[in-house]
């Protein structure tokens, strides 16, 4: 049994040092360029970079001193933290909205809500932003459909909440595809009884629903917003030329500034930004896992 | 909450009472299902709009702010896109590249999300947890770093540098998704299976791999879609030789008038619409939700 235990942890180990390889170690090395260290594997890239900073022995924290002194970078910074809170609460909210929907009520017009919410997983994230921008922009179909009815509507395009709007069209059908699955497994018998002992709508839903419903509300957070985090596609297309989208920011200072120091430096910011994020995820798997071992 | 249907504890009233009651209750029951239908119509729109939208692009010869409609349609943008050599290009080449990208992940991502699921050996969770490693890092930044690394493996501007930039966003999928769903099938069938003289193979290739298939479907069609729509790495690591299809769709978004866009995102959208649509049922009955519970 013991070898069968280690064929497995080497097969799995696959993946895992596919990882290290391409996402680990450049991770790595990210991080010490952005810290002064321009030797060694960061030596290509730092060839043609300008504004470049290199630590004389060890490492130096001037290129984040400098980005954070940098007011361009602090707005970028701010924009990214609102658009991130913004969208996650908003894709909470409305994926909450629609799997209590799809979990209590059925009829054809369930069925077709079901089917709806589901389409923005059909269509990659390049051709959803095209879409949304033609769409809620100053000239798009909202605008044309306000000045029909004499309103003057100046549209959401390149704006922070068009981004936004992006993000909550992207990222509801995972939103809602992980609440309702969560729904699903809320047992009818715990909520009749609820009633039967004069519980209100409102006090079910709060004290048996939700917390029945805890691991994957903090599971669509999470993920939703580390990716809202470190998007590019969206903010690219979506929103404004300043205040930039942190994932947005760095792709301009390697490609169009060629700093890749700071660009780097940025990703580093995200990563630390997300990595938080994610530990939160972890903390809740492992919570939830604990109280069902005790339930057992 | 009214999209909730759970009404409170009923009471005895008297007959006169409870028609009144009655009729209020349903007067105030059609008053909040209209508000929950506008409301899911405007949610309909919401989502459903841009698409529209974008759909008539695709065929307008002329449509100018602030018409509802198109003034003129036409067809001839299709005609120009579908025959345009650069973009017939990238189309096979995404349709090459993919399919191989996905391959090569399911041959390391199942293997090893089966081991994920069935065995217990030190570090199993956090070997797990770090692969979500490569969704946290923000991809421009790995890619600047990685750009050296590529450069010294001679994988810049080359078909496997591009395989391999895109084999990066489908590891999560490939493996948490399976694995999920190799541990849903429940250990008694194995046994049972053993207990009747099945070897481990047999076991495996007629129990187990046919429980877990709906779930592999999905991280399959997922990762092929998230190869086929991977464009920033792409974009770094393949140009100038390599243009996938997204790729060119951001060079036509800035570069061509509105309707080739649009006509190149329905060709885009194609391949997901039809390969989502074959495991919808998987997905909605939960083959997706059950990968990101860790286990």
């Amino acid at each position: 049994m013991r070898r069968s235990r280690l064929i497995a942890l080497l097969v799995a180990l696959l993946p895992v040092l596919v990882v290290v390889i391409f996402v680990g170690f450049p991770a790595l090395m990210a991080l010490t360029f952005s810290l002064g260290y321009t030797a060694g594997p960061n030596a290509p890239v730092a060839q043609l970079a300008q504004n470049l900073v290199t630590a004389e022995h060890g490492l130096t924290l001037a290129v984040y001193q400098t980005l954070l002194h940098d007011r361009a970078f602090l707005q970028d910074f701010w924009a990214t933290i609102w658009v991130t809170l913004a969208s996650v609460a908003l894709i909470l909210v409305t994926g909450w909205g629609l799997a209590l929907y799809i979990r209590f009520s059925s009829g054809w017009f369930t069925h077709v809500v079901s089917s709806i919410y589901l389409v923005p997983l059909f269509i990659p994230v390049v051709i959803a932003s095209y879409a949304i921008v033609t769409f809620w922009n100053a000239n798009g179909y909202v605008s044309a459909l306000a000045a029909k009815i004499g309103m003057h509507f100046p549209g959401f395009g390149y704006t922070l909440f068009g981004v936004v709007i992006g993000q909550i069209w992207v990222n509801l059908p995972f939103a809602v595809l992980l609440l309702a699955s969560g729904l699903q497994s809320v047992p009818d018998a715990l909520i009749e009884a609820a009633r039967d002992v004069g519980a209100t709508t409102p006090r079910i839903l709060v004290r048996v629903i939700v917390p029945l419903n805890m691991l994957p509300t903090i599971i669509v957070a999470t993920f939703t917003g580390i990716g809202v985090l470190g998007s590019f596609t969206i903010p690219f297309l979506v929103g404004p030329t300043a205040p930039a989208l942190l994932g947005v920011a760095m792709t301009n200072y390697y490609q169009s500034y060629n700093q890749p120091q700071q660009a780097v430096a940025m990703a580093v910011i995200v990563f630390v930004l997300a990595a938080g994020i994610g530990a939160l995820y972890v903390w809740a798997n492992v919570v939830s896992d604990r109280k069902a071992g005790k339930l057992q | 909450m009214s999209i909730i249907n759970i009404s409170g504890p009923r009471r005895e009233k008297s007959a006169v009472a409870q028609v009144r009651a009655g009729t209020q209750a349903g007067a105030s029951r059609l008053a909040k299902g209209i508000g929950l239908a506008l409301l899911l119509i405007a949610l309909g729109l919401f989502i459903l709009g841009p698409l529209i939208t974008l759909f008539m692009w695709a065929f307008s010869k002329a449509w100018f702010y602030p018409a509802l409609l198109p003034q003129a349609w036409t067809l001839s943008w299709w005609q120009q896109i579908l025959l345009n050599d650069e973009i017939g290009h990238s189309i096979i080449l995404s349709f090459t590249i993919s399919p191989v990208v996905t391959l090569l992940s399911a041959v390391i991502c199942l293997p090893a999300a089966y081991a994920f699921a069935r065995y217990d050996f030190p570090g199993r969770r956090t070997f797990l947890v770090s692969l979500f490693a490569t969704n946290a890092f923000p991809k421009m930044g790995l890619y600047i770093t990685m750009a050296g690394l590529l450069y010294a493996f001679g994988l810049m501007d080359t078909f496997w540098g591009v395989v391999v930039v895109q084999l990066l966003s489908t590891i999560v999928i490939m493996t948490w998704i399976p694995s999920a769903a190799f541990a849903a099938v429940p250990r008694q069938l194995e046994e049972a299976a053993r207990d009747v003289g099945a070897g481990l193979w047999t076991t495996f290739w007629k129990v187990t791999l046919p429980m877990a298939l709906p779930g592999i479907l999905v991280a399959l069609i997922l990762a092929f879609l998230a190869s086929l729509d991977e464009a920033q790495g792409t974009f770094l690591v393949g140009s100038p030789d390599y243009i996938t299809m997204p790729v060119q769709m951001y060079t036509l978004v800035s570069n061509y008038p509105q309707q080739a866009a649009a006509v190149f995102s329905i060709v885009l959208s194609i391949p997901s619409f039809v390969l989502l649509l074959l495991v919808r049922r998987y997905i909605i009955g939960g083959a997706l939700a059950a990968g990101f519970h860790l286990h």
